[in-house]
Formats: C-alpha cells, sequence, structure tokens
C-alpha cells in the first residue's frame, strides 16, 4: 500500500522537475520541455490507476498555487486559459496509456511508443483541441491547426518514452509497475 | 518552495479560501454568459480595479503572471485582424484575460496550505473511493519534499555525465532520473513504514 | 543524563530482539542463513562488511520485510504484521536521512510520527515544536528540510525517531560519511541515550563500547561476543581479504 502512494507521489513530482529543469536539447539541437514526456511515463512506468492518480496530484499543487507547469506556470489561471484542455487531458492521457500499456504483450519499448502516441497524443490532444476551440472560439479544424504547432515535438517525445520506458524495463524488469 | 502567493499582503488574503473559490466559480460562469464587449469590457475594468486596490507592486505581479498569454493574444488578435472580426476578436481576448486575471487573484491571495486545506475538503467524498483524505495528505507533503531533491539529483546526474563526456547529455539523463524516482519511491515506502505506514 | 524511561516500557524491554531460524532470499541469492539469536544487552552491535547481509538484517529486525522462514519477534510481538506495536517498540535511524524524511518541513517531519501513534495533529505539532525548544532549535520549525545541511538532516531523523520514544533503536551505519565534529557530537548522543540501541556498521571502531558484537559473514553469524574478542578476529580477517583483491570476484 505505501508503494502505491510513493510512487505516485514521486512520479507526480517527476513531472514537475521534468517541468522545471531547463529544456533538453535533443541531439539535432532541437529544444523541448520535457513535461509532457513525464505524464506519458507516469501511464507507461505506473500503469492507467496510479498513472492517472500521480498527473492528478502533481495539477493538483499547480491549482494550489505552485508554479509547477513548464516555464513556471500555475495557480489557478491556467486553468482558465485556453491551454485548460491540455491540462483536463493529462490524467486522462495517462490513463489510456497505461492502459494500452498494461494491455499489449509487444516489448515494452514499442508498447511504450504506441500507448505514447495514442495516449500522450491522440487522447491528450482531443481534450486539448477542444479546450481550445472552446475557450478562443473557433471550429474544431481551426483549434487543430493551431495545435499542431506543438505535434512534432510531441511525436518526439512518445519516441523518447518509448525508449526510456524499454531502458528501465531492461535494467530493472521489476519497475515496470505497468507490466507487474 | 517559492508558491504564486503574492509576498504583498492585501485585504483579500484575509478572506476565506473557500469563499474565494466559490466567487471565482461564478464569475467565471458569469464571464462565459457575457458576448458583447461593452459587457465584458465592464468585467475588465471591473478586474483591473481588484489588482489596484492591491497597489502598484501587487498589480505587476499580476501583470507578470499574464505574460504567458502573449502567444495567445497574438493568434487571436493577428486572426481576427484577417477576418476582419474586430469585435469577435475582442470578446475572445477580454475574456480570456479577465478569467485568467481573476483566478490569477485567488491564487495571488490564497496561502498553499490554506488552498490544499480546501481541496482536501473537497476531496473528501473520494474517501468512500479508497482515496482516503490522509493518504492524499501525505502524498502532496512528499511530493513537495522530493521536488528538491529530485533537481538536485537530476544535477549530480548531468555533472557526472559531463565529467566523462564532452558531449550535453540531452535526454539521456531521463532514464537515470526515472530509475532515481523509481528507487526514492522504494525507500520513500519503506521510510514510511518504519514509521507505522499511511493508513 | 539519561532521560529516564516511563517504569512499563522496562518489563517489556527486557524480552528484546528474538530470532529462530530466519532466512531471507532475495531475487535467488540466499542473503540471511538460518539466522537464531536473542538480543537482550543494552549496546549491540552487527558488523560485517558490504554485502554480508546486515541491512537486510536490519530490515528484517525492524519488521520491514518478513522472512521467508523461521521467526522474528521484538518484546514478544511479530514487527512485521503487528505494525502498531513495533512502532512503539522499535526505531530505525537510515543511514541516509534523504530516505528517512519524508516532509517538507522540519516540523511536519517531526509531527508525522506522532500523528502515526494516535496523536491528532494539532497537538503532534505542538509537541514536535515543544522538543525543537528543549533542544534550543526553536526556530527550525518552519524551516524546509532541503535547506538542513548533512548533518542537521541527521540530527532531525535522530530526533523524529526519538519523539516516538521507540524501547530500543536500530542505528544502521550512524556515523558515516559525517565530518569529526558531527560525528563526536551524534556519538555523545547515542551514549546517553536510556534506549536499547543496536548499531549496524562495517566500521569497528564505532563498537568499541558495545557489550556485544555479532559478526555477519555470507549472511550467516561469523563471530559473537565482547567487542575484545569480535573486533580483533573482524579486523584481521578483513586485512586478509584486502591483501586477496577479491574486489575482483563477482558475487552470485
Amino acid at each position: 500500500m505505501e508503494r502505491n502512494l510513493t510512487h505516485i507521489a514521486l512520479f507526480a513530482a517527476l513531472i514537475a522537475v521534468l517541468g522545471l529543469v531547463p529544456q533538453i536539447t535533443l541531439a539535432a539541437g532541437v529544444p523541448i520541455t520535457a513535461q509532457s514526456l513525464g505524464i506519458m511515463l507516469c501511464g507507461t512506468v505506473l500503469g492507467a490507476r496510479r498513472g492517472a492518480l500521480a498527473v492528478l496530484l502533481f495539477l493538483a499543487l499547480v491549482a494550489a498555487g505552485l508554479p509547477l507547469l513548464s516555464g513556471g506556470r500555475g495557480g489557478l489561471g491556467v486553468f482558465a486559459g485556453p491551454s485548460v484542455g491540455f491540462l483536463v487531458g493529462f490524467p486522462i492521457a495517462a490513463f489510456a496509456a497505461g492502459w494500452i500499456m498494461e494491455r499489449t504483450t509487444l516489448s515494452p519499448g514499442l508498447a511504450a511508443t504506441a500507448a505514447s502516441v495514442i495516449g500522450g497524443i491522440g487522447v491528450l490532444y482531443v481534450f486539448g483541441i477542444s479546450g481550445l476551440a472552446l475557450m478562443l472560439d473557433k471550429t474544431l479544424a481551426e483549434a487543430a491547426f493551431i495545435a499542431m504547432a506543438f505535434l512534432p515535438g510531441d511525436i518526439l517525445k512518445a519516441v523518447l518514452a518509448g525508449i526510456i520506458t524499454q531502458s528501465l524495463a531492461r535494467m530493472r524488469p521489476a519497475s515496470l509497475l505497468s507490466r507487474a | 518552495m517559492l508558491t504564486l502567493t503574492s509576498p504583498v499582503e492585501i485585504w483579500a488574503h484575509r478572506l476565506p479560501a473557500g469563499g474565494k473559490l466559490a466567487a471565482l466559480a461564478v464569475a467565471t460562469m458569469g464571464l462565459f454568459a457575457l458576448d458583447t464587449p461593452p459587457t465584458l469590457a465592464l468585467a475588465g475594468v471591473g478586474t483591473v480595479a481588484l489588482y489596484a486596490s492591491g497597489g502598484v507592486r501587487f498589480a505587476s505581479g499580476g501583470l507578470r503572471l499574464l505574460r504567458p498569454l502573449w502567444p495567445f493574444l497574438l493568434i487571436v488578435g493577428l486572426w481576427h485582424l484577417w477576418t476582419a472580426d474586430l469585435s469577435g476578436g475582442g470578446v475572445i481576448l477580454l475574456r480570456m484575460l479577465t478569467a485568467v486575471a481573476l483566478a490569477n487573484f485567488v491564487t495571488m491571495t490564497t496561502r498553499l496550505s490554506d488552498m490544499i486545506a480546501v481541496f482536501q475538503t473537497l476531496a473528501r467524498p473520494l474517501g468512500t473511493l479508497g482515496l482516503s483524505p490522509r493518504r492524499f495528505a501525505i502524498a502532496l507533503a512528499l511530493v513537495v519534499r522530493f521536488i528538491p531533491v529530485m533537481l538536485e539529483r537530476l544535477t549530480q546526474i548531468t555533472q557526472s555525465w559531463r565529467a566523462r563526456s564532452p558531449r550535453r547529455p540531452g535526454w539521456r539523463v531521463l532514464v537515470p532520473a526515472t530509475l532515481a524516482a523509481l528507487d526514492d519511491a522504494d525507500r520513500a515506502a519503506e521510510a514510511l513504514r518504519a514509521r507505522g505506514g499511511a493508513d | 543524563m539519561p532521560d529516564p524511561l516511563p517504569p512499563t516500557a522496562l518489563s517489556s524491554r527486557q524480552d528484546g530482539i528474538l530470532m529462530d531460524a530466519a532466512c531471507v532470499t532475495l531475487a535467488g541469492r540466499v542473503v540471511l542463513d538460518h539466522i537464531s539469536l536473542t538480543l537482550t544487552e543494552e549496546r549491540i552491535g552487527i558488523l560485517g562488511r558490504n554485502g554480508s547481509g546486515k541491512t537486510t538484517l536490519l530490515r528484517l529486525i525492524t519488521g520491514l520485510i518478513a522472512p521467508d522462514s523461521g521467526i522474528v519477534r521484538i518484546e514478544g510481538i511479530d514487527p512485521f504484521t503487528n505494525r502498531k506495536a513495533a512502532l512503539g517498540a522499535l526505531g530505525i535511524l537510515f543511514q541516509n536521512p534523504d530516505h528517512q524524511i519524508l516532509f517538507p518541513t522540519v516540523e511536519e517531519e517531526l509531527a508525522f510520527g506522532l500523528v502515526q501513534q494516535g496523536q491528532p495533529q494539532a497537538k503532534a505539532l505542538a509537541l514536535a515544536q515543544e522538543a525543537l525548544a528543549a533542544e534550543g532549535r526553536a526556530h527550525w520549525a518552519k524551516v524546509p528540510v532541503s535547506t538542513l545541511s548533512q548533518g542537521q538532516r541527521h540530527y532531525l531523523c535522530l530526533l523524529a525517531v526519538l519523539l516516538m520514544q521507540p524501547r530500543t533503536i536500530l542505528l544502521d551505519e550512524p556515523l558515516a560519511g559525517l565530518d569529526l565534529p558531527t560525528q563526536a557530537r551524534l556519538a555523545r548522543r547515542f551514549a546517553a541515550l536510556p534506549q536499547r540501541l543496536v548499531t549496524i556498521t562495517h566500521d569497528p571502531a564505532t563498537l568499541a563500547t558495545a557489550d556485544r558484537v555479532l559478526w555477519l559473514e555470507g549472511g550467516r553469524i561469523a563471530a559473537d561476543g565482547p567487542p575484545g574478542s569480535v573486533l580483533p578476529a573482524f579486523t584481521a580477517a578483513m586485512a586478509r581479504i584486502g591483501e586477496r583483491d577479491a574486489d575482483a570476484d563477482l558475487a552470485g
């Protein structure tokens, strides 16, 4: 029981830390913020339920007034802004990624990449784009067009989530709670 | 840890957090019901007055919190200039800025611990689903405790990488960082158990 | 001057720590192999080098893990299943304070153990502040633990354990990694404690004043007796191993 609780808390902290570190520069010199990678890892490593709870815990601290979203954003204001759909989508994305991870028998790396693409991009964008459309009074197609700016970075992150999950599976098989 | 609560203490700091949250919920719903530029402008002026009542330093702190919205201002602004729908653009931007500013106002005038106390009250019904308020409290504290620990760990990992490599570690630090989070979780579980567990 | 223990504590404490044929296997490797012992002395040392199983022994005694076979009893209770009773009987000071501290501020960390023992939150916080004041550290209460030095964090962990008033305290490498003044201060503090202390270490010097020393090797007890006989034998054996360059061997 304690392990469930501490895993949820430590991964909530991991999401925060990934948003606080300076942007990570990829080999090609493209800087990315790793926060949404943290959301994907919550699902692929912890599994659906624990992953979603970790994200919810993180969001609770953001809403309570800690500037833990990438770029030092936080507080209630971010939930009243145009990106609110992405925030609402975060825990559901982690849940979806974890759910897929738990139910496929693919190798951990492939499964995690697929889970991250479907959960961390597909599911997340459904909520994020709906939020943009609602808050900016645009059609879904128009909102989707705006969101496309983030797509290349997020695809990269899904691949990274796959590589990292694969490494964890190889180095410490028992640590992959989504496959336990 | 640094919070977004304003160091400039104003009258609104003394109001109960639950009341401020309820008022914010009503005000935000009201904002989305308004759809003409004059009414929204009125709401905007009211919000500016709210910030002005806290003095210059408080208000400039509030303005800083709005800065992350600039890409949306730019996109919506250009979009509506292009489509020549200025009043439509005005409604969207006024509503967005006012809604975010009002929410930020509550954050700026409420202590973290008070806000968490309200959340815990709100989360109490979830106790029936196995999410006890006590576990929620322990989990929140654990996150705040371990963020600086993990930040320091990440710095160490980066440094020990750079001590032996001419290249920047980039995303590669994320594997040991995630492993470290898993190890920390195991140790924290043990420490928790050593002192009576989470129930 | 040691603080007096409540009189009720003394009778149950006499039962001490008892293990009968306790075995632990981790990842297919036998880490503890039929350990049987009865510990009733006041100052007990468990000595062993890295990988000897001493940390697993500590976890077993504290009830953090259960034996795969055999029996572990602290004051007659099973520390793994009866956590509530174990808390009053036994406290543990981890080697690395960062593995022990769970809360962001000093007073929350101190209050946690008391809440676990059934005190209401407000009372626990008051007791924590009282304890800090008694140590001349009242100004520590609201301080984030991340700003404390390594020695100060060690001290906080000890204080958190003492607040729960266990009758036995387990110390895991209590002086490792600390500078000499901090070591001296902590050692003095330990010596003055009224509790039974079980010190786990690889450093024989730490155990010179113990009543009884157990030498753990390969998951078994290699020697058991007063420090005067066990410590020189251990030191000589370690020197022999060091000369053999046994570091190249892989465990398993």
